[in-house]
Protein backbone atom coordinates (compact mmCIF):
# COMPACT_ATOMS: atom_id res chain seq x y z
CA UNK A 1 0.00 0.00 0.00
CA UNK A 2 1.37 3.70 -1.31
CA UNK A 3 2.12 5.53 1.80
CA UNK A 4 1.70 9.77 1.74
CA UNK A 5 4.82 10.85 3.36
CA UNK A 6 2.84 14.63 4.35
CA UNK A 7 6.70 15.70 5.42
CA UNK A 8 8.23 15.02 2.53
CA UNK A 9 5.95 15.43 -0.07
CA UNK A 10 6.40 11.66 -1.43
CA UNK A 11 4.28 9.05 -1.92
CA UNK A 12 6.68 5.95 -1.00
CA UNK A 13 5.67 2.67 -2.96
CA UNK A 14 7.10 -0.84 -2.98
CA UNK A 15 7.89 -2.76 -6.38
CA UNK A 16 9.26 -6.19 -5.82
CA UNK A 17 11.24 -8.13 -8.21
CA UNK A 18 9.86 -11.94 -7.99
CA UNK A 19 10.69 -15.04 -9.93
CA UNK A 20 12.70 -18.37 -9.56
CA UNK A 21 16.17 -18.69 -7.90
CA UNK A 22 19.20 -17.62 -10.39
CA UNK A 23 16.53 -15.97 -13.09
CA UNK A 24 18.39 -12.29 -12.58
CA UNK A 25 16.00 -10.79 -9.87
CA UNK A 26 19.74 -9.22 -8.02
CA UNK A 27 21.22 -8.78 -11.27
CA UNK A 28 18.17 -6.16 -11.99
CA UNK A 29 18.42 -4.59 -9.04
CA UNK A 30 22.36 -4.46 -9.69
CA UNK A 31 22.34 -3.24 -12.68
CA UNK A 32 19.87 -0.67 -11.89
CA UNK A 33 21.52 0.49 -8.64
CA UNK A 34 25.22 1.28 -11.06
CA UNK A 35 23.27 2.65 -14.03
CA UNK A 36 20.74 5.10 -12.44
CA UNK A 37 22.90 6.47 -9.78
CA UNK A 38 21.56 9.65 -9.50
CA UNK A 39 17.81 8.41 -8.86
CA UNK A 40 19.23 5.97 -6.21
CA UNK A 41 19.28 7.09 -2.81
CA UNK A 42 21.10 5.83 0.09
CA UNK A 43 23.40 2.06 -0.05
CA UNK A 44 22.05 -1.34 -1.21
CA UNK A 45 21.33 -3.89 1.48
CA UNK A 46 21.87 -6.90 0.33
CA UNK A 47 21.14 -9.78 2.77
CA UNK A 48 22.62 -13.37 2.08
CA UNK A 49 19.46 -15.58 1.84
CA UNK A 50 20.46 -19.32 1.09
CA UNK A 51 20.46 -20.33 -2.42
CA UNK A 52 19.68 -16.37 -3.28
CA UNK A 53 20.70 -12.85 -1.95
CA UNK A 54 17.37 -10.42 -0.54
CA UNK A 55 18.14 -6.92 -2.01
CA UNK A 56 16.87 -3.77 -0.95
CA UNK A 57 17.74 0.18 -1.87
CA UNK A 58 15.24 2.85 -2.58
CA UNK A 59 14.80 4.79 -5.84
CA UNK A 60 13.43 8.26 -6.42
CA UNK A 61 12.79 7.16 -10.33
CA UNK A 62 12.39 10.93 -12.87
CA UNK A 63 10.62 11.66 -15.88
CA UNK A 64 6.91 10.15 -13.95
CA UNK A 65 5.44 13.38 -12.99
CA UNK A 66 3.76 13.90 -9.90
CA UNK A 67 0.43 12.82 -8.19
CA UNK A 68 -1.26 15.80 -6.43
CA UNK A 69 2.05 17.62 -6.07
CA UNK A 70 3.61 14.48 -4.63
CA UNK A 71 7.17 12.66 -6.03
CA UNK A 72 7.07 9.12 -5.99
CA UNK A 73 9.59 7.52 -4.38
CA UNK A 74 9.90 4.04 -4.70
CA UNK A 75 11.29 1.24 -2.81
CA UNK A 76 12.97 -1.62 -4.71
CA UNK A 77 12.92 -5.10 -3.25
CA UNK A 78 14.37 -8.87 -4.36
CA UNK A 79 12.40 -11.33 -2.18
CA UNK A 80 13.87 -14.74 -0.96
CA UNK A 81 12.26 -17.47 -3.19
CA UNK A 82 12.65 -20.42 -0.40
CA UNK A 83 9.02 -21.45 1.45
CA UNK A 84 11.45 -21.26 5.26
CA UNK A 85 11.58 -17.41 4.41
CA UNK A 86 7.98 -16.80 5.20
CA UNK A 87 8.43 -13.50 7.26
CA UNK A 88 10.70 -11.61 4.99
CA UNK A 89 8.21 -13.01 2.29
CA UNK A 90 5.94 -11.69 4.17
CA UNK A 91 7.26 -8.12 4.63
CA UNK A 92 8.23 -7.29 1.31
CA UNK A 93 5.54 -8.75 0.04
CA UNK A 94 2.67 -7.60 1.89
CA UNK A 95 1.70 -4.29 0.51
CA UNK A 96 3.49 -4.42 -2.76
CA UNK A 97 2.22 -1.50 -5.20
CA UNK A 98 3.55 -3.16 -8.23
CA UNK A 99 5.62 -6.57 -9.03
CA UNK A 100 7.96 -7.43 -11.81
CA UNK A 101 7.87 -10.73 -12.75
CA UNK A 102 11.46 -12.02 -13.97
CA UNK A 103 11.29 -15.11 -16.06
CA UNK A 104 14.04 -17.02 -16.89
CA UNK A 105 14.51 -17.94 -20.73
CA UNK A 106 16.49 -21.07 -20.12
CA UNK A 107 14.68 -23.85 -21.72
CA UNK A 108 15.42 -25.92 -18.49
CA UNK A 109 14.26 -23.65 -15.98
CA UNK A 110 10.65 -23.57 -17.97
CA UNK A 111 8.97 -25.80 -15.13
CA UNK A 112 10.55 -23.71 -12.48
CA UNK A 113 8.89 -20.40 -14.07
CA UNK A 114 5.66 -21.65 -14.02
CA UNK A 115 6.11 -22.87 -10.48
CA UNK A 116 7.39 -19.33 -9.29
CA UNK A 117 4.85 -17.96 -10.89
CA UNK A 118 1.82 -20.11 -9.04
CA UNK A 119 3.81 -19.67 -5.65
CA UNK A 120 3.54 -15.84 -6.38
CA UNK A 121 -0.18 -16.09 -7.04
CA UNK A 122 -0.70 -18.17 -3.48
CA UNK A 123 1.27 -15.63 -1.46
CA UNK A 124 -0.64 -12.32 -2.66
CA UNK A 125 -3.72 -14.87 -1.99
CA UNK A 126 -2.81 -15.16 1.38
CA UNK A 127 -2.33 -11.01 1.73
CA UNK A 128 -5.80 -10.90 -0.08
CA UNK A 129 -4.39 -9.29 -3.45
CA UNK A 130 -5.19 -10.64 -6.77
CA UNK A 131 -2.30 -11.43 -8.90
CA UNK A 132 -5.03 -10.04 -11.91
CA UNK A 133 -5.55 -7.15 -9.66
CA UNK A 134 -1.90 -6.09 -8.74
CA UNK A 135 0.41 -3.70 -10.97
CA UNK A 136 2.27 -6.65 -12.77
CA UNK A 137 5.18 -6.92 -15.80
CA UNK A 138 6.79 -9.43 -16.53
CA UNK A 139 10.67 -9.69 -18.03
CA UNK A 140 12.12 -12.21 -20.07
CA UNK A 141 15.56 -12.52 -18.83
CA UNK A 142 18.65 -13.84 -19.98
CA UNK A 143 17.73 -13.14 -24.09
CA UNK A 144 22.09 -12.35 -24.57
CA UNK A 145 22.26 -15.94 -24.23
CA UNK A 146 21.18 -16.41 -27.70
CA UNK A 147 24.24 -15.19 -29.14
CA UNK A 148 26.46 -17.45 -27.11
CA UNK A 149 24.98 -20.89 -28.35
CA UNK A 150 22.99 -21.43 -25.60
CA UNK A 151 19.58 -22.84 -26.68
CA UNK A 152 16.77 -20.41 -24.73
CA UNK A 153 12.93 -20.72 -25.06
CA UNK A 154 11.13 -18.63 -27.59
CA UNK A 155 9.46 -15.13 -26.63
CA UNK A 156 6.02 -16.77 -28.37
CA UNK A 157 6.29 -19.59 -26.09
CA UNK A 158 7.49 -18.08 -22.73
CA UNK A 159 4.17 -15.58 -23.11
CA UNK A 160 2.28 -18.95 -24.06
CA UNK A 161 2.86 -20.11 -21.19
CA UNK A 162 3.15 -17.24 -18.43
CA UNK A 163 0.95 -14.25 -19.35
CA UNK A 164 -1.96 -16.34 -21.37
CA UNK A 165 -4.07 -15.80 -18.58
CA UNK A 166 -2.75 -12.38 -16.86
CA UNK A 167 -2.36 -10.58 -20.21
CA UNK A 168 0.51 -8.13 -18.39
CA UNK A 169 2.68 -6.00 -20.52
CA UNK A 170 6.28 -8.53 -21.06
CA UNK A 171 9.65 -7.78 -21.92
CA UNK A 172 12.50 -9.51 -23.43
CA UNK A 173 15.56 -8.24 -21.54
CA UNK A 174 18.90 -8.71 -20.14
CA UNK A 175 20.11 -8.12 -16.64
CA UNK A 176 23.81 -8.70 -17.30
CA UNK A 177 23.61 -6.13 -20.45
CA UNK A 178 21.02 -3.94 -19.11
CA UNK A 179 18.57 -4.39 -22.12
CA UNK A 180 15.17 -3.98 -21.32
CA UNK A 181 16.08 -3.64 -17.29
CA UNK A 182 14.96 -0.17 -17.58
CA UNK A 183 12.02 -0.58 -19.87
CA UNK A 184 10.39 -3.22 -17.51
CA UNK A 185 10.89 -0.84 -14.41
CA UNK A 186 9.50 1.91 -16.47
CA UNK A 187 6.78 0.27 -16.79
CA UNK A 188 6.16 -1.36 -13.62
CA UNK A 189 6.24 1.88 -12.57
CA UNK A 190 3.85 3.78 -14.55
CA UNK A 191 1.30 0.95 -13.73
CA UNK A 192 1.91 1.87 -9.82
CA UNK A 193 1.45 5.58 -10.57
CA UNK A 194 -2.38 4.92 -12.22
CA UNK A 195 -2.83 2.53 -9.48
CA UNK A 196 -1.85 5.24 -6.90
CA UNK A 197 -3.82 8.20 -9.13
CA UNK A 198 -7.04 5.93 -9.19
CA UNK A 199 -7.03 4.90 -5.45
CA UNK A 200 -6.59 8.73 -4.53
CA UNK A 201 -9.07 10.03 -6.91
CA UNK B 1 9.19 16.50 23.05
CA UNK B 2 6.91 14.80 24.82
CA UNK B 3 7.76 12.04 27.00
CA UNK B 4 4.47 9.98 26.70
CA UNK B 5 3.64 6.90 24.91
CA UNK B 6 2.58 7.81 21.30
CA UNK B 7 2.19 4.70 19.52
CA UNK B 8 1.22 1.49 21.11
CA UNK B 9 -0.22 -1.77 19.98
CA UNK B 10 -0.50 -5.57 19.53
CA UNK B 11 2.85 -7.35 17.80
CA UNK B 12 0.60 -9.82 16.00
CA UNK B 13 -0.78 -7.18 14.37
CA UNK B 14 2.21 -5.15 13.70
CA UNK B 15 5.25 -6.92 13.81
CA UNK B 16 8.88 -5.38 14.94
CA UNK B 17 10.13 -5.79 11.12
CA UNK B 18 6.98 -3.97 10.44
CA UNK B 19 6.92 -1.55 12.74
CA UNK B 20 11.10 -0.61 12.46
CA UNK B 21 10.13 0.11 9.00
CA UNK B 22 6.87 2.44 10.19
CA UNK B 23 8.90 4.26 12.34
CA UNK B 24 11.39 4.71 9.90
CA UNK B 25 10.15 6.34 7.29
CA UNK B 26 8.59 8.58 9.74
CA UNK B 27 11.65 9.51 10.76
CA UNK B 28 10.98 9.19 14.69
CA UNK B 29 12.99 9.58 17.57
CA UNK B 30 12.50 7.85 20.61
CA UNK B 31 12.01 4.29 22.67
CA UNK B 32 10.26 1.28 21.38
CA UNK B 33 9.45 -0.73 24.63
CA UNK B 34 8.55 -4.25 23.40
CA UNK B 35 6.87 -6.62 25.76
CA UNK B 36 6.25 -10.44 25.47
CA UNK B 37 3.62 -12.40 27.33
CA UNK B 38 6.00 -15.03 27.63
CA UNK B 39 8.81 -12.79 29.43
CA UNK B 40 8.91 -10.58 32.64
CA UNK B 41 11.19 -7.93 31.14
CA UNK B 42 10.51 -6.00 28.42
CA UNK B 43 13.24 -5.59 25.17
CA UNK B 44 13.73 -1.65 24.64
CA UNK B 45 14.96 -0.57 20.91
CA UNK B 46 16.71 2.66 21.16
CA UNK B 47 15.65 5.16 17.47
CA UNK B 48 17.04 8.18 16.06
CA UNK B 49 15.42 9.77 13.35
CA UNK B 50 14.11 6.29 12.22
CA UNK B 51 17.35 4.56 12.74
CA UNK B 52 18.25 2.01 15.32
CA UNK B 53 20.94 3.17 17.36
CA UNK B 54 20.76 0.70 20.58
CA UNK B 55 18.67 -2.29 22.31
CA UNK B 56 18.33 -4.02 25.19
CA UNK B 57 17.08 -7.41 26.02
CA UNK B 58 17.90 -9.01 29.26
CA UNK B 59 21.29 -9.45 29.54
CA UNK B 60 21.64 -8.53 25.40
CA UNK B 61 22.56 -5.04 24.06
CA UNK B 62 23.08 -3.81 20.71
CA UNK B 63 22.91 -5.91 17.80
CA UNK B 64 22.35 -8.81 19.52
CA UNK B 65 19.35 -7.44 21.74
CA UNK B 66 17.48 -6.31 18.32
CA UNK B 67 17.88 -9.28 16.52
CA UNK B 68 16.24 -11.76 19.70
CA UNK B 69 13.55 -9.19 19.31
CA UNK B 70 12.54 -10.34 16.03
CA UNK B 71 11.29 -13.87 17.74
CA UNK B 72 8.89 -12.10 19.79
CA UNK B 73 5.57 -12.24 18.14
CA UNK B 74 3.07 -12.58 20.60
CA UNK B 75 2.95 -9.01 22.89
CA UNK B 76 2.77 -5.58 22.34
CA UNK B 77 4.55 -2.52 21.77
CA UNK B 78 4.45 0.88 22.94
CA UNK B 79 6.53 3.75 21.10
CA UNK B 80 7.61 7.00 23.78
CA UNK B 81 9.06 9.51 21.74
CA UNK B 82 11.95 11.59 22.87
CA UNK B 83 15.25 13.00 22.06
CA UNK B 84 17.88 10.31 21.78
CA UNK B 85 20.67 10.03 24.55
CA UNK B 86 22.19 6.84 24.82
CA UNK B 87 25.30 6.15 23.18
CA UNK B 88 25.08 4.40 19.34
CA UNK B 89 26.43 1.09 19.24
CA UNK B 90 24.11 -0.05 16.02
CA UNK B 91 25.49 1.07 13.18
CA UNK B 92 23.71 -1.08 10.38
CA UNK B 93 21.13 0.41 8.10
CA UNK B 94 17.54 -0.13 9.25
CA UNK B 95 16.41 -2.20 6.28
CA UNK B 96 19.51 -4.17 6.92
CA UNK B 97 18.41 -4.75 10.31
CA UNK B 98 15.01 -6.03 9.33
CA UNK B 99 15.61 -7.59 6.53
CA UNK B 100 18.82 -9.78 8.73
CA UNK B 101 16.63 -10.29 11.37
CA UNK B 102 13.89 -11.72 9.41
CA UNK B 103 15.95 -13.93 7.98
CA UNK B 104 17.22 -15.06 10.98
CA UNK B 105 13.81 -15.86 11.97
CA UNK B 106 13.22 -17.83 9.14
CA UNK B 107 16.32 -19.55 9.28
CA UNK B 108 15.23 -20.69 13.11
CA UNK B 109 18.81 -18.38 14.13
CA UNK B 110 16.33 -16.12 16.97
CA UNK B 111 14.11 -18.48 19.16
CA UNK B 112 10.73 -17.58 18.80
CA UNK B 113 8.62 -16.76 21.81
CA UNK B 114 5.52 -18.60 22.35
CA UNK B 115 2.94 -20.61 20.93
CA UNK B 116 3.31 -20.74 17.46
CA UNK B 117 0.14 -18.89 15.30
CA UNK B 118 -0.46 -20.56 12.07
CA UNK B 119 -4.13 -20.17 11.25
CA UNK B 120 -4.75 -20.82 7.54
CA UNK B 121 -7.18 -18.55 5.77
CA UNK B 122 -9.11 -19.67 2.90
CA UNK B 123 -10.73 -17.45 0.74
CA UNK B 124 -14.85 -18.15 -0.37
CA UNK B 125 -13.68 -19.68 -4.08
CA UNK B 126 -17.01 -19.72 -5.71
CA UNK B 127 -18.73 -16.04 -7.47
CA UNK B 128 -22.01 -16.26 -7.69
CA UNK B 129 -23.18 -15.02 -11.19
CA UNK B 130 -26.60 -14.63 -11.88
CA UNK B 131 -28.99 -17.64 -10.61
CA UNK B 132 -26.00 -19.97 -11.22
CA UNK B 133 -22.78 -20.27 -9.21
CA UNK B 134 -19.39 -20.11 -10.92
CA UNK B 135 -16.08 -21.81 -10.20
CA UNK B 136 -12.85 -20.45 -10.92
CA UNK B 137 -9.51 -22.00 -10.28
CA UNK B 138 -6.03 -20.98 -9.48
CA UNK B 139 -3.35 -20.68 -12.07
CA UNK B 140 -2.76 -23.20 -14.84
CA UNK B 141 0.13 -25.11 -14.42
CA UNK B 142 1.08 -25.65 -18.24
CA UNK B 143 4.01 -28.10 -17.37
CA UNK B 144 0.72 -30.60 -16.96
CA UNK B 145 -1.14 -29.65 -20.32
CA UNK B 146 -0.60 -32.50 -23.13
CA UNK B 147 -2.54 -31.12 -25.34
CA UNK B 148 -5.14 -28.22 -25.88
CA UNK B 149 -8.95 -28.76 -27.42
CA UNK B 150 -10.94 -25.83 -28.72
CA UNK B 151 -15.10 -25.78 -28.15
CA UNK B 152 -17.41 -23.57 -29.82
CA UNK B 153 -21.00 -21.79 -28.21
CA UNK B 154 -23.34 -24.70 -26.94
CA UNK B 155 -20.69 -27.65 -27.93
CA UNK B 156 -21.34 -30.48 -25.99
CA UNK B 157 -18.00 -31.07 -24.02
CA UNK B 158 -18.16 -34.78 -22.05
CA UNK B 159 -21.75 -36.19 -22.47
CA UNK B 160 -23.94 -37.46 -19.27
CA UNK B 161 -23.10 -41.47 -19.50
CA UNK B 162 -20.50 -41.42 -21.51
CA UNK B 163 -17.03 -43.23 -20.47
CA UNK B 164 -13.93 -41.57 -20.69
CA UNK B 165 -11.29 -40.37 -17.47
CA UNK B 166 -9.43 -37.55 -18.90
CA UNK B 167 -9.09 -34.48 -17.02
CA UNK B 168 -9.28 -31.16 -18.45
CA UNK B 169 -8.65 -27.55 -16.97
CA UNK B 170 -10.28 -24.80 -18.88
CA UNK B 171 -7.49 -22.60 -20.10
CA UNK B 172 -10.27 -19.61 -21.30
CA UNK B 173 -13.50 -19.41 -21.38
CA UNK B 174 -16.70 -21.19 -19.02
CA UNK B 175 -18.63 -24.14 -19.20
CA UNK B 176 -21.76 -25.03 -17.61
CA UNK B 177 -22.45 -28.39 -15.85
CA UNK B 178 -25.94 -30.24 -16.36
CA UNK B 179 -27.68 -33.02 -15.39
CA UNK B 180 -30.28 -35.25 -17.54
CA UNK B 181 -33.21 -35.57 -16.12
CA UNK B 182 -36.41 -37.13 -17.92
CA UNK B 183 -38.46 -33.59 -18.27
CA UNK B 184 -35.06 -31.94 -19.53
CA UNK B 185 -31.87 -30.95 -18.68
CA UNK B 186 -31.21 -29.18 -15.04
CA UNK B 187 -28.50 -26.83 -15.26
CA UNK B 188 -26.35 -27.08 -11.55
CA UNK B 189 -23.34 -24.80 -12.06
CA UNK B 190 -20.62 -23.30 -14.16
CA UNK B 191 -16.92 -23.36 -13.98
CA UNK B 192 -14.51 -20.92 -15.76
CA UNK B 193 -10.80 -20.15 -15.44
CA UNK B 194 -8.60 -22.91 -14.28
CA UNK B 195 -11.35 -24.87 -12.97
CA UNK B 196 -10.79 -28.52 -13.73
CA UNK B 197 -13.62 -30.97 -15.49
CA UNK B 198 -13.36 -34.50 -14.79
CA UNK B 199 -12.87 -36.88 -11.80
CA UNK B 200 -9.75 -37.72 -10.22
CA UNK B 201 -11.11 -40.71 -8.89
CA UNK B 202 -11.94 -42.36 -12.52
CA UNK B 203 -7.72 -41.88 -12.67
CA UNK B 204 -7.48 -44.46 -9.15
CA UNK B 205 -9.88 -46.97 -9.93
CA UNK B 206 -10.33 -46.26 -13.96
CA UNK B 207 -12.99 -46.69 -16.29
CA UNK B 208 -15.54 -44.34 -15.12
CA UNK B 209 -18.98 -43.43 -16.55
CA UNK B 210 -19.72 -39.66 -17.09
CA UNK B 211 -22.02 -38.38 -14.36
CA UNK B 212 -23.11 -35.10 -15.22
CA UNK B 213 -22.96 -33.06 -19.04
CA UNK B 214 -20.50 -30.15 -19.86
CA UNK B 215 -21.64 -27.62 -22.54
CA UNK B 216 -19.35 -24.93 -23.52
CA UNK B 217 -20.76 -21.59 -22.67
CA UNK B 218 -19.11 -19.45 -25.61
CA UNK B 219 -15.82 -20.17 -26.47
CA UNK B 220 -13.72 -22.08 -24.23
CA UNK B 221 -9.84 -23.60 -24.83
CA UNK B 222 -9.39 -26.25 -23.15
CA UNK B 223 -5.98 -27.83 -21.76
CA UNK B 224 -6.49 -31.78 -21.30
CA UNK B 225 -4.03 -32.89 -18.48
CA UNK B 226 -1.08 -35.45 -18.54
CA UNK B 227 -3.16 -38.50 -17.27
CA UNK B 228 -0.48 -40.51 -16.81
CA UNK B 229 1.32 -37.77 -14.96
CA UNK B 230 -1.54 -38.08 -12.42
CA UNK B 231 -1.71 -41.72 -12.65
CA UNK B 232 1.87 -42.16 -11.76
CA UNK B 233 1.84 -39.31 -8.43
CA UNK B 234 -1.88 -40.70 -7.40
CA UNK B 235 -0.14 -44.73 -6.93
CA UNK B 236 2.47 -43.58 -4.70
CA UNK B 237 -0.01 -42.17 -2.30
CA UNK B 238 -1.39 -44.22 0.01
CA UNK B 239 -4.27 -46.47 0.43
CA UNK B 240 -6.14 -44.03 2.69
CA UNK B 241 -5.62 -41.06 0.92
CA UNK B 242 -7.43 -43.23 -2.16
CA UNK B 243 -9.83 -44.05 -0.28
CA UNK B 244 -10.70 -40.22 1.09
CA UNK B 245 -10.42 -38.99 -2.28
CA UNK B 246 -12.72 -41.71 -3.48
CA UNK B 247 -15.15 -40.93 -0.67
CA UNK B 248 -14.97 -36.86 -1.66
CA UNK B 249 -15.66 -37.91 -5.00
CA UNK B 250 -18.50 -39.92 -4.29
CA UNK B 251 -19.93 -37.13 -2.27
CA UNK B 252 -19.89 -34.85 -5.07
CA UNK B 253 -22.00 -37.16 -6.90
CA UNK B 254 -24.33 -37.36 -4.26
CA UNK B 255 -24.70 -33.70 -3.20
CA UNK B 256 -25.04 -33.24 -7.23
CA UNK B 257 -27.92 -35.94 -7.37
CA UNK B 258 -29.89 -34.69 -4.15
CA UNK B 259 -29.98 -31.25 -6.68
CA UNK B 260 -31.83 -33.06 -8.96
CA UNK B 261 -34.19 -34.71 -6.77
CA UNK B 262 -35.25 -31.74 -5.04
CA UNK B 263 -35.32 -29.86 -8.09
CA UNK B 264 -37.90 -32.32 -9.59
CA UNK B 265 -39.46 -32.69 -6.16
CA UNK B 266 -38.63 -36.36 -5.52
CA UNK B 267 -37.34 -35.81 -2.39
CA UNK B 268 -38.45 -36.83 0.88
CA UNK B 269 -35.95 -35.27 3.35
CA UNK B 270 -37.42 -36.50 6.38
CA UNK B 271 -37.29 -40.32 5.05
CA UNK B 272 -32.95 -39.72 5.06
CA UNK B 273 -32.82 -39.10 8.77
CA UNK B 274 -35.87 -40.50 10.14
CA UNK B 275 -35.17 -43.15 13.03
CA UNK B 276 -31.88 -41.92 13.13
CA UNK B 277 -29.51 -39.84 15.89
CA UNK B 278 -27.66 -36.88 15.40
CA UNK B 279 -23.89 -37.53 15.63
CA UNK B 280 -21.77 -34.32 14.92
CA UNK B 281 -24.65 -31.50 15.55
CA UNK B 282 -24.17 -28.59 12.83
CA UNK B 283 -21.56 -26.02 14.25
CA UNK B 284 -20.33 -28.51 17.18
CA UNK B 285 -16.50 -28.70 17.39
CA UNK B 286 -15.54 -31.46 16.13
CA UNK B 287 -11.45 -32.03 15.29
CA UNK B 288 -11.31 -35.82 14.08
CA UNK B 289 -11.64 -37.46 11.16
CA UNK B 290 -13.64 -41.03 10.76
CA UNK B 291 -13.84 -43.43 8.23
CA UNK B 292 -17.02 -45.69 8.47
CA UNK B 293 -16.21 -49.51 9.10
CA UNK B 294 -19.71 -50.51 9.03
CA UNK B 295 -23.24 -49.02 8.24
CA UNK B 296 -24.82 -46.30 7.21
CA UNK B 297 -24.66 -42.42 7.98
CA UNK B 298 -26.24 -39.23 6.30
CA UNK B 299 -25.03 -35.33 5.97
CA UNK B 300 -27.38 -33.47 6.36
CA UNK B 301 -27.73 -29.80 6.70
CA UNK B 302 -29.59 -27.45 8.69
CA UNK B 303 -31.36 -24.77 7.09
CA UNK B 304 -34.61 -22.65 7.62
CA UNK B 305 -36.41 -25.05 5.55
CA UNK B 306 -35.74 -27.93 7.67
CA UNK B 307 -33.05 -30.53 7.46
CA UNK B 308 -31.73 -30.77 3.66
CA UNK B 309 -29.99 -34.18 2.80
CA UNK B 310 -27.31 -34.04 1.14
CA UNK B 311 -24.90 -37.61 1.16
CA UNK B 312 -25.44 -40.67 2.20
CA UNK B 313 -22.63 -42.61 3.45
CA UNK B 314 -21.47 -46.19 3.53
CA UNK B 315 -18.49 -48.87 4.49
CA UNK B 316 -15.27 -46.81 3.68
CA UNK B 317 -16.74 -43.31 3.33
CA UNK B 318 -15.31 -40.63 5.71
CA UNK B 319 -16.81 -38.02 7.72
CA UNK B 320 -15.31 -35.33 10.17
CA UNK B 321 -12.68 -32.56 9.84
CA UNK B 322 -10.30 -32.57 6.85
CA UNK B 323 -8.10 -29.34 7.91
CA UNK B 324 -6.88 -29.29 4.60
CA UNK B 325 -10.49 -29.72 2.64
CA UNK B 326 -13.47 -27.31 2.88
CA UNK B 327 -16.26 -28.97 1.40
CA UNK B 328 -18.68 -26.54 3.31
CA UNK B 329 -20.07 -29.77 5.29
CA UNK B 330 -19.70 -31.17 8.68
CA UNK B 331 -18.68 -30.31 11.56
CA UNK B 332 -19.35 -26.60 11.00
CA UNK B 333 -22.27 -26.89 8.36
CA UNK B 334 -23.94 -29.47 7.99
CA UNK B 335 -25.02 -32.40 10.70
CA UNK B 336 -23.98 -35.85 10.57
CA UNK B 337 -26.73 -38.65 11.15
CA UNK B 338 -26.15 -42.30 12.03
CA UNK B 339 -27.70 -45.50 11.95
CA UNK B 340 -27.51 -47.76 14.67
CA UNK B 341 -25.60 -50.23 13.00
CA UNK B 342 -22.93 -47.72 12.07
CA UNK B 343 -19.60 -48.82 13.13
CA UNK B 344 -16.39 -46.28 13.04
CA UNK B 345 -12.62 -45.46 13.30
CA UNK B 346 -10.80 -42.62 13.84
CA UNK B 347 -8.50 -41.36 11.12
CA UNK B 348 -5.20 -40.28 11.67
CA UNK B 349 -5.71 -36.56 9.98
CA UNK B 350 -1.85 -35.98 10.65
CA UNK B 351 -0.48 -38.42 8.26
CA UNK B 352 -3.39 -37.30 5.82
CA UNK B 353 -2.45 -34.12 5.97
CA UNK B 354 1.06 -34.37 5.36
CA UNK B 355 0.50 -36.51 2.79
CA UNK B 356 -1.18 -33.91 0.99
CA UNK B 357 1.31 -31.16 1.39
CA UNK B 358 3.63 -33.79 -0.26
CA UNK B 359 1.41 -33.09 -3.93
CA UNK B 360 2.13 -32.05 -6.58
CA UNK B 361 0.20 -28.13 -7.18
CA UNK B 362 -1.98 -29.24 -9.90
CA UNK B 363 -3.32 -32.38 -8.42
CA UNK B 364 -3.49 -29.93 -4.97
CA UNK B 365 -5.65 -27.97 -7.15
CA UNK B 366 -7.88 -30.87 -8.33
CA UNK B 367 -8.70 -32.01 -4.83
CA UNK B 368 -9.38 -27.93 -3.45
CA UNK B 369 -11.74 -28.03 -6.76
CA UNK B 370 -13.53 -31.15 -6.11
CA UNK B 371 -14.23 -30.06 -2.03
CA UNK B 372 -15.02 -26.45 -3.63
CA UNK B 373 -17.85 -28.17 -6.04
CA UNK B 374 -19.11 -30.18 -2.82
CA UNK B 375 -19.20 -26.91 -0.99
CA UNK B 376 -21.31 -24.74 -4.06
CA UNK B 377 -23.37 -28.32 -4.86
CA UNK B 378 -24.95 -28.39 -1.67
CA UNK B 379 -25.44 -24.40 -1.63
CA UNK B 380 -27.74 -24.91 -4.72
CA UNK B 381 -29.23 -27.91 -3.17
CA UNK B 382 -30.46 -25.81 -0.61
CA UNK B 383 -31.21 -23.07 -2.85
CA UNK B 384 -33.78 -25.85 -4.88
CA UNK B 385 -35.21 -26.28 -1.66
CA UNK B 386 -35.82 -23.13 -0.59
CA UNK B 387 -37.28 -22.20 -3.61
CA UNK B 388 -39.57 -24.90 -3.40
CA UNK B 389 -40.46 -23.55 0.05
Amino acid sequence: MAVVNLKKRQIECKVVYYGPGRCGKTTNLEYIHKSFKNQVMGEMVSINTDGDRTLFFDFLPMNLGKVRGCDLRVQLYTVPGQVRYSSTRKLVLRGADGLIFVADSLEVRRKKNMLSLIDLQQNLKEYGVSIFKVPLVMQYNKRDLSHENISIMDLKKMEHDLNRQLKVPAFPGSALTGDGVGKALHACMKLVMQAVQSELS
Amino acid sequence: MNNSVSLSGSLDFLNLGELLNLLGTNGSSGMLRVKSSYKAEAGLVYLDKGNPINATNGSLSGMDAIFSLFGWTDGEFEFVQEDPSCEKTINKSRMEIILDGLRLLDEGKIEKLGPKTGASTQDEPAAISGQVPLIKGPLVDYSYVVDEEGFYDGDEIVQEGNHGDWIWVILEGMAEISKQTASGSIEILRIGDGAFLGSVAALISGGRVRTATVKAVGNVQLGMLDSQLLANELANVSADFKSLLNSVDSRLKQVVEMAVKTKENQNNPESYIEGKKQLIKQGHEEERLFIIKNGDAVIARQTDNGYVPLAQLKKGDFFGRIPFLDMGHEPYSAAVFSADNLKLAAVDVKKLESEHQGLSSTLKNIIGHMATSVSVSTMVTCNFQKQKA
